[in-house]
C-alpha cells in the first residue's frame, strides 16, 4: 500500500523531513545535517534513516513533496550557466539598464548586480510587435539564420533566453525563434519570456526569463540526479517540487520553470503555519519565522498567504506569483556591536552556523542573541537532542561588549533581545500596515529555533494578544510541504477599459482556462478535482499599478462576472489597500490570471496527546527585567497533555525549538498540540 | 541648555528605533491614501519628525535628499511666525521657496505641533511633490518661465487647520488655484492624514516615556548625530578646497552659469563658501539656499558616511554661505522649479573640491543632471490629450576601485524609468531604441559610467517635444587624469534621415510621424590616468561592445 506521504525540506543547515500516514495518521519527523555541496546526499541518507527509524517500506511511499534552495543559492552565489539572450533590435541594453535606479541613494560604491548574461552574449534581432500584438516590422528567416550563427560564435552558452518586446501579446516572434536555436543547439535549454511569464512589463519579464535560463542546466542536473536516486529508494513516489507561489508542480515543470523555485524553502513555511494555524482554528496570523542569520515575516489571511507578484533576490528581479515573505537580517546568530553613533547594534552581520554563538563552543567570541537568551536563562543549557550549551561563554561573549558600554551582562543581554523586539516589530508593522492591515487583528506564530524566545515580546510591542506556537516549530517548512497541493498560475495580459467591450477580456480568460484543463489532463491524476480561481488585474486608468480581483463563481469554469460586479470588486480592494475610492475615474483591466489548484488530499492529522504528567524539569532564574531573576520551570513540551493550562513564567523545550512564556501569560496545549499563549496587559 | 541626562546606548537605539517607526508609518500612509501616480509610484514625498526648536530629529527611511532641508526650512518659518500661538490641533501649510522654507512650489509642507499638555514637544512634518500647483503650464514644473508667480501658487505659512478647525477659506482659495483640485485634496487629504496619525503616535510615545525623556532623547538623537558626522570631518586634512563648474544654460538667454565653492576644513569644523558664485537667472534653475543645503549635506554624507542619519546633527556640523541673490541662494522673484538639476551640479563641485581629500571616495563627475522629455498632444486613438513625461538617468562617475555604472540615475535623484511596454499601450508613441551610448564613458584607469540612448517617434499624428538636459557642452569632467564623459543632446531625425540638433532646454519641438526625438544623456568621467587601465578591462571594454576600437585605440595610448 503507498500510505505515506513524506516533506523534505533543504535548509542552509538542516534537511527536514516529516512523513505522515495517510490512513492511520501517524506522523515521524527526522532532522539531519545539510550537505550542501550536493543536497541530494542528505536527503537521501535522511530518508534512509526516517524509514529505518519509522519503519517505513519505501514502496509505501505515495508521495515525496520537496522544497529546495537549489535554485536560491545559485542565485545567491551567482553559479549558474553561461547564457546567451536574443532580443529585438535596439533594445538589448535594457536588461542591464534595469529600470535605472540604484540600490541605496546615499552610497556611491554599492551598485546593482551586473545582468545575468554578458553584453556580448546579448544579440539583436530586427522584428517588432507593436502594443496591439500586430507586427509592426516582420521577421525574415534570413536573420534568424543570421542569428544561428552569431549563436554559434559564443564561447561555452548552455543555455539561452528569447525576449522580444510584447511577445506576450504575441508571441510568434519568440517562438519561431526558439525553434530555430533549438533546432540548431540541441544541447541548449532555451527559455521563452512569453513561456516563463506572459505579463507586460519588458523589464521583469525579460529579467525572470534570463534568470530562468541561468537556473535551468544546474536545476535540471539536480532534479534528474535526485528523481534516479529517489527512484530507487521510493519506487511508487510521485517527487513534487514546492514553488515560490505555494502549491508543488511536477520535476517535468520544475526543470522547464526553475525560477519558480526561487523561493521554495520560505514559501513552505507560510504554507505550514497556514495549515497549523487551521488547525487550531486561527486564520489570521502573522509568521515570525526565525533561523540562525534571518527572519521571515509573512501575513496569512482568511488562512491564506498572501501573494506578491515581484520580488528582487540577491539584487535581481523576479515577476510571478511567490508567497510574501519579508525579510530581515537578524536571527539567533546575529551579532550584537556597537555603531558608529555609539549605539548597540544586532545583526545583520552573523556568527553562522561556524563559528556559531559563543554558547555553543565551537570557537565563536562575538556575542549573538542565542548568547544574550542563554544569559537571561530563557535557553536551557541542556538541549533537547543532546546538544549542551555554555554558559560560561555566553557569559563572557556578553562581557564583551557590556564594558564599553558601562553596563551589567544582564542588562546588555536585555539590551540585545530588547533590540531584537524593535527590529522584527518594525518589520512586521511594515509589512502589516504598507498594505493596509492592523497588526493588532492578527496572531503571531513563531517558528524556527529561535521565534518562540522573542515572540512575546515582539507581540505585546505591536499590541497583540495571543501567540500560537505550532506543535513542531523546527520542521514547520517539511509539514507544510506534507499539506500542499498541486498548482498552476496562469496569465495572460489583456487590457480593457471598463466602459469598452470586455469580449477580449473574456476570451483571454476562456484561453487561461484551456490551459488549465489542458495542466490537470497532462499533471494530475484526477482523483479529485481540481479547483480554479480566477482573478483580474484592475487599476485606474492612468496609474501603473494593478490591484487584484477574485472573481467569485460557482462554475467549473470560470467566467468573467459583469461589469458592474468587477468594478465594485475593484473599489473595494482600492478602498482596502489604499484607504479611499474614487467613483467617477475610470477603470480598466490589465491582466487575467487563473490558478489551477489539484487537491493531494491529505487529511488533516488528529494528534495524540501526551501522557503527562506536565511537571517541570528543572526550576531555573531567568531575566525578564533588570531588578531581579523569576524562579521559572522548564518544561519538556512532549510531557505537555492536551488541556494543559500553564501561568507563567515559564520556558517549554523540545528537539529544536524554544518558547519563553512571560510572567503576564498564560499558555494551553490545544486540541491541534499548538501552544496558544495569551498576554494580559495587551 | 543643561548638559543632558545621557541616556543608556541600548534604550537609545530603541526608542530612537521606535521615532523611525513613526517616521515610516506616516510615509506610508501618504503612499497608501494619496491620488496621485506621483506618490504611490515614485515616492516623491518625505515625512520627519522635528523639536519644539524646529530642529529635524528622525526622517522615514525612504525620504528624499532634497526634502531634508525643505523641512527644517519650513519649521523655522513656522516659529518665526507663530512661536507664541502654536496651539494643540493646529496644521500649517506652505510650498514658498522664498518665504516659507520650500525649494520649489511643487513641494506642499506640512507640520502639526505635538504637545504634552501646554508643552509643546515638537511637530510632525511631511511634504508631498503635487502633479500641479497651478501657473502657466501644466505640471508647474516647465522651462522658460522666468518668475515665480508664474510657476504655481505661492503659499506662505498659514494655519490650514486651526485648533482642530479646518480653515475651510484656505482650502477653497487653495483649490481655485490647482488645475486638478480633486486630485491635489485627494493628495492633502493623505498629507493631513499622516500629520494627524504621526501626532496621535508622537502622543502615546510620551504617555509611555514622558516628556523629560522624549525631549531628552531629541536632544541626545541630535548631539550623537552631529559627533558622528564631525569625526567623520575631523578625518579630512586640514586646509581649504576649491573647485568650479559651470552650468550649459538656464534657457533664458543665460549660459555657462558658475557655481564656485571653496571649502575650509579645520579640526572638526567645515565650512562652505559659495562667494563668488554668478547672480541668480532668468530661467528657472535657481536654488534657494535650503536646495543648494540639501545638496551639500547630501554630497558629504555619501562622501563621508553614508548610513548617518538624516537629522538636524547633520546641518549643524557643517556651516553653509552663499551670497543671497546668487544662483545657489536665490531671492524673490527668481523662479525655480527646475532646481534638481543645479543641485545636481552642487554635488558635483563638492564632490570635485573634496578629490584631493578624500581620493578614495570621490568620484568622476556623473551625468549630471536630471534629464527629462516631455511629449504631448491628442492620441489619434481616443481624441484625448495625452502627456508623457520621463526623467532619464546617465553615466555614474568612476571610482577609486570600480568603473563606474552605466546608464543609471545618479546623486540627488533615483527615480525609476517607465517600462517600453507601458509607454507604447498608454501613448501613441513609440521606442525605437533604449540602449547604452558606446564611447560615452570618459576613459580612465578606471572609466565612467555610460549615458542611455531612447529613440522617441509618435504614431499616426504630430506631436510637440519639450526637454531638460544639462552638460550638453560642458561635459562631466574625470579626476585623477580621468578624462570626460561624453555630453548630452536631443537630436530630430527626419523622415530623410536628417539630423537636427536641438537645443538642451528643447522647446515646443513638432515632431511628425515620420520622424523621430533621439535623447542621448551624458556620460560620466573617468577616474585615474587612462594609461594604467588594466589590459583584461580594456579587452572586456572591447568585447562587450561598450567602446569602440576606435575610440580605445586614441584614448588608451600605453606609456611606452
Amino acid at each position: 500500500m503507498t500510505d505515506w506521504v513524506i516533506g523534505v525540506d533543504v535548509g542552509g543547515t538542516f534537511t527536514d523531513f516529516s512523513a505522515r500516514n495517510k490512513k492511520d495518521h501517524h506522523i515521524q519527523v527526522h532532522k539531519r545535517p545539510s550537505t550542501p555541496d550536493d543536497p541530494s546526499r542528505a536527503i537521501l541518507e535522511g530518508l534512509r534513516e526516517l524509514l529505518d527509524i519509522a519503519d517505513i517500506d519505501g514502496a509505501e511511499i505515495a508521495r515525496i513533496a520537496h522544497g529546495t534552495t537549489v535554485a536560491t543559492n545559485a542565485l545567491l552565489q551567482r553559479r549558474g550557466a553561461e547564457i546567451g539572450v536574443v532580443t529585438t533590435k535596439g533594445f538589448r541594453d535594457l536588461l542591464e539598464i534595469g529600470r535605472q535606479v540604484r540600490p541605496k541613494i546615499y552610497d556611491l560604491q554599492t551598485d546593482a548586480p551586473p545582468p545575468l548574461a554578458l553584453r556580448q552574449n546579448r544579440l539583436e534581432i530586427s522584428e517588432r510587435i507593436g502594443a496591439e500584438g500586430e507586427v509592426v516590422s516582420a521577421l525574415e528567416m534570413a536573420d534568424v539564420e543570421a542569428l544561428i550563427n552569431e549563436v554559434r560564435s559564443l564561447d561555452g552558452v548552455e543555455s539561452i533566453a528569447v525576449c522580444t518586446l510584447f511577445s506576450f501579446l504575441n508571441p510568434t516572434h519568440e517562438q519561431l525563434i526558439a525553434k530555430a536555436l533549438r533546432n540548431a543547439f540541441p544541447g541548449v535549454v532555451v527559455s521563452v519570456s512569453s513561456d516563463v511569464q506572459p505579463e507586460f512589463r519588458e523589464y521583469e519579464r525579460f529579467s525572470t526569463t534570463v534568470i530562468n535560463a541561468f537556473l535551468q542546466p544546474e536545476v535540471s542536473r539536480y532534479m534528474d540526479k535526485l528523481s534516479r536516486a529517489l527512484g530507487n529508494v521510493a519506487p511508487n513516489a510521485k517527487l513534487g517540487i514546492f514553488q515560490s507561489s505555494g502549491g508543488l508542480m511536477s520535476v517535468g515543470k520544475a526543470t522547464e520553470f526553475p525560477v519558480r523555485t526561487a523561493l521554495s524553502g520560505p514559501a513552505a513555511g507560510a504554507v505550514g503555519a497556514a495549515a497549523a494555524g487551521a488547525a487550531s482554528g486561527i486564520s489570521d496570523i502573522v509568521t515570525l519565522d526565525m533561523g540562525g542569520t534571518s527572519t521571515d515575516v509573512c501575513l496569512i489571511r482568511n488562512g491564506k498567504t498572501e501573494i506578491a507578484n515581484m520580488r528582487d533576490i540577491a539584487g535581481f528581479r523576479i515577476r510571478l506569483p511567490m508567497v510574501d515573505i519579508h525579510t530581515v537580517g537578524a536571527g539567533g546568530g546575529s551579532i550584537a556591536h556597537i555603531g558608529s553613533d555609539g549605539l548597540m547594534k544586532v545583526g545583520p552581520e552573523s556568527a553562522g552556523a561556524v563559528p556559531g554563538p559563543a554558547c555553543y563552543g565551537h570557537g565563536g567570541v562575538l556575542p549573538t542573541v542565542s548568547d544574550a537568551n542563554v544569559v537571561l536563562g530563557r535557553l536551557p543549557e541542556a538541549l533537547a537532542g543532546g546538544l549542551c550549551l555554555d554558559k560560561e561563554k555566553a557569559f563572557q561573549a556578553i562581557e564583551r561588549i557590556a564594558k564599553p558600554l558601562g553596563l551589567s551582562v544582564t542588562a546588555t543581554a536585555l539590551g540585545i533581545a530588547g533590540i531584537v523586539t524593535s527590529n522584527m516589530t518594525r518589520a512586521i508593522r511594515a509589512v502589516s500596515t504598507e498594505k493596509g492591515h492592523d497588526p493588532r487583528n492578527f496572531v503571531l506564530m513563531p517558528f524556527g529555533g529561535a521565534g518562540g524566545l522573542h515572540a512575546t515580546d515582539v507581540a505585546k510591542s505591536l499590541g497583540l494578544s495571543r501567540v500560537i506556537v505550532p506543535n513542531s516549530p523546527g520542521i514547520l517548512c517539511a509539514d507544510g510541504l506534507i499539506e500542499s497541493d498541486l498548482q498552476e498560475n496562469f496569465v495572460a495580459t489583456s487590457r480593457a477599459r471598463m466602459n469598452e467591450d470586455l469580449i477580449a477580456v473574456k476570451e483571454a480568460l476562456a484561453r487561461l482556462d484551456a490551459q488549465a484543463d489542458k495542466w490537470i489532463v497532462s499533471e494530475t491524476d484526477s482523483a479529485s478535482p481540481a479547483q480554479k480561481n480566477a482573478s483580474v488585474d484592475m487599476r485606474y486608468v492612468g496609474q501603473n499599478y494593478e490591484l487584484p480581483v477574485m472573481i467569485e463563481n460557482a462554475q467549473s469554469s470560470p467566467q468573467l462576472p459583469d461589469r458592474e460586479t468587477l468594478i465594485e470588486g475593484f473599489f473595494a480592494a482600492h478602498l482596502r489597500s489604499y484607504g479611499y475610492v474614487d467613483r467617477d475615474a475610470p477603470v480598466e483591466v490589465m491582466n487575467v490570471r487563473l490558478k489551477a489548484v489539484a487537491p493531494l488530499g491529505q487529511a488533516m492529522a488528529q494528534p495524540e496527546s501526551p501522557k503527562g504528567p506536565p511537571t517541570p524539569d528543572v526550576i531555573q532564574d531567568v531575566w525578564f527585567s533588570a531588578d531581579a531573576p523569576l524562579s521559572t520551570p522548564v518544561y519538556q513540551r512532549e510531557v505537555l497533555p492536551i488541556g494543559t493550562t500553564l501561568t507563567g513564567p515559564a520556558i517549554i523545550a523540545q528537539f529544536d525549538a524554544t518558547t519563553c512564556v512571560p510572567p503576564d501569560a498564560t499558555v494551553t496545549v490545544d486540541a491541534a498540540l499548538n501552544l496558544i499563549v495569551e498576554l494580559q496587559d495587551a | 541648555m543643561p548638559e543632558a541626562v545621557s541616556i543608556d546606548p541600548i534604550a537609545l537605539e530603541i526608542s530612537w528605533n521606535g521615532l523611525k517607526s513613526i517616521a515610516d508609518e506616516c510615509f506610508l500612509t501618504i503612499m497608501r491614501s494619496a491620488f496621485s501616480t506621483n506618490i504611490k509610484e515614485r515616492h516623491d514625498h518625505s515625512t520627519a519628525i522635528a523639536d519644539a526648536n524646529g530642529r529635524l530629529i528622525v526622517q522615514a527611511e525612504m525620504a528624499l535628499p532634497i526634502h531634508l532641508a525643505s523641512m527644517s526650512g519650513l519649521m523655522t518659518c513656522i516659529l518665526a511666525q507663530y512661536r507664541d500661538t502654536i496651539k494643540p490641533g493646529d496644521i500649517f501649510i506652505g510650498n514658498d521657496p522664498h518665504v516659507a522654507g520650500g525649494t520649489h512650489l511643487p513641494d506642499i509642507n506640512l507640520a502639526m505641533p505635538v504637545f504634552d499638555g501646554d508643552q509643546l514637544i515638537g511637530f510632525v512634518a511631511n511634504i508631498v511633490h503635487h502633479a500641479d500647483v497651478g501657473g502657466a503650464a501644466v505640471g508647474s514644473m516647465s522651462g522658460g518661465l522666468d518668475e515665480i508667480f508664474t510657476e504655481g501658487l505661492r503659499i506662505p505659512i498659514v494655519r490650514l487647520f486651526d485648533g482642530g478647525e479646518l480653515q475651510d477659506d484656505i482650502m477653497r482659495l487653495l483649490m481655485l488655484n490647482m488645475r486638478l483640485p480633486a486630485e491635489r485634496k485627494g493628495d492633502l487629504n493623505a498629507q493631513i492624514a499622516a500629520a494627524k496619525l504621526g501626532n496621535q503616535r508622537i502622543s502615546e510615545f510620551l504617555e509611555t516615556h514622558g516628556a523629560d525623556y522624549t525631549v531628552r532623547l531629541f536632544d541626545e538623537i541630535v548631539r550623537r548625530t552631529n559627533r558622528r558626522m564631525r569625526a567623520a570631518i575631523e578625518k579630512l586634512p586640514n586646509g581649504s578646497y576649491s573647485f568650479s563648474d559651470v552650468m550649459d544654460d538656464d534657457g533664458a538667454g543665460t549660459e555657462d552659469i558658475l557655481i564656485t565653492l571653496k571649502i575650509t576644513k579645520s579640526d572638526h569644523d567645515i565650512f562652505f563658501d559659495f562667494a563668488g558664485s554668478d547672480d541668480q537667472v532668468l530661467g528657472n534653475f535657481n536654488l534657494t539656499f535650503n536646495a543648494t543645503q540639501s545638496a551639500v549635506c547630501y554630497a558629504l554624507k555619501a562622501l563621508l558616511d553614508p548610513e548617518v542619519p538624516n537629522n538636524q546633527g547633520i546641518f549643524d556640523a557643517i556651516r553653509i554661505e552663499a551670497p543671497p541673490g546668487s544662483f545657489v541662494n536665490c531671492v524673490s522673484p527668481a523662479p525655480v522649479a527646475m532646481r534638481a538639476n543645479t543641485c545636481q551640479r552642487v554635488v558635483d563641485v563638492v564632490i570635485g573640491a573634496l578629490a584631493e581629500a578624500l581620493p578614495d571616495q570621490v568620484v568622476g563627475a556623473a551625468n549630471g543632471a536630471n534629464t527629462s522629455a516631455v511629449f504631448s498632444g491628442i492620441d489619434p486613438r481616443t481624441s484625448q490629450q495625452y502627456v508623457y513625461l520621463e526623467t532619464l538617468g546617465g553615466g555614474m562617475g568612476a571610482r577609486a576601485t570600480k568603473d563606474g555604472k552605466d546608464g543609471v540615475q545618479v546623486n540627488i535623484t533615483n527615480t525609476s524609468n517607465l517600462p517600453v511596454e507601458a509607454i507604447e499601450m498608454e501613448y501613441p508613441l513609440r521606442v525605437e531604441d533604449y540602449a547604452l551610448i558606446a564611447d560615452s564613458g570618459g576613459a580612465g584607469k578606471h572609466r565612467g559610467g555610460m549615458g542611455i540612448r531612447r529613440s522617441i517617434r509618435p504614431v499616426g499624428h504630430t506631436c510637440e517635444f519639450n526637454g531638460v538636459g544639462e552638460r550638453f557642452r560642458n561635459q562631466p569632467w574625470g579626476i585623477f587624469g580621468g578624462q570626460s564623459g561624453a555630453a548630452g543632446m536631443f537630436e530630430m531625425v527626419d523622415c530623410k534621415g536628417n539630423t537636427t540638433s536641438l537645443s538642451s532646454k528643447a522647446s515646443r519641438v513638432k515632431l511628425s510621424p515620420d520622424a523621430r526625438v533621439v535623447i542621448s544623456t551624458p556620460g560620466a568621467g573617468g577616474y585615474g590616468a587612462p594609461e594604467d587601465r588594466k589590459p583584461e578591462a580594456l579587452a572586456e571594454d572591447q568585447a562587450s561592445g561598450k567602446f569602440t576600437k576606435g575610440f580605445l585605440a586614441s584614448n588608451y595610448a600605453r606609456k611606452d
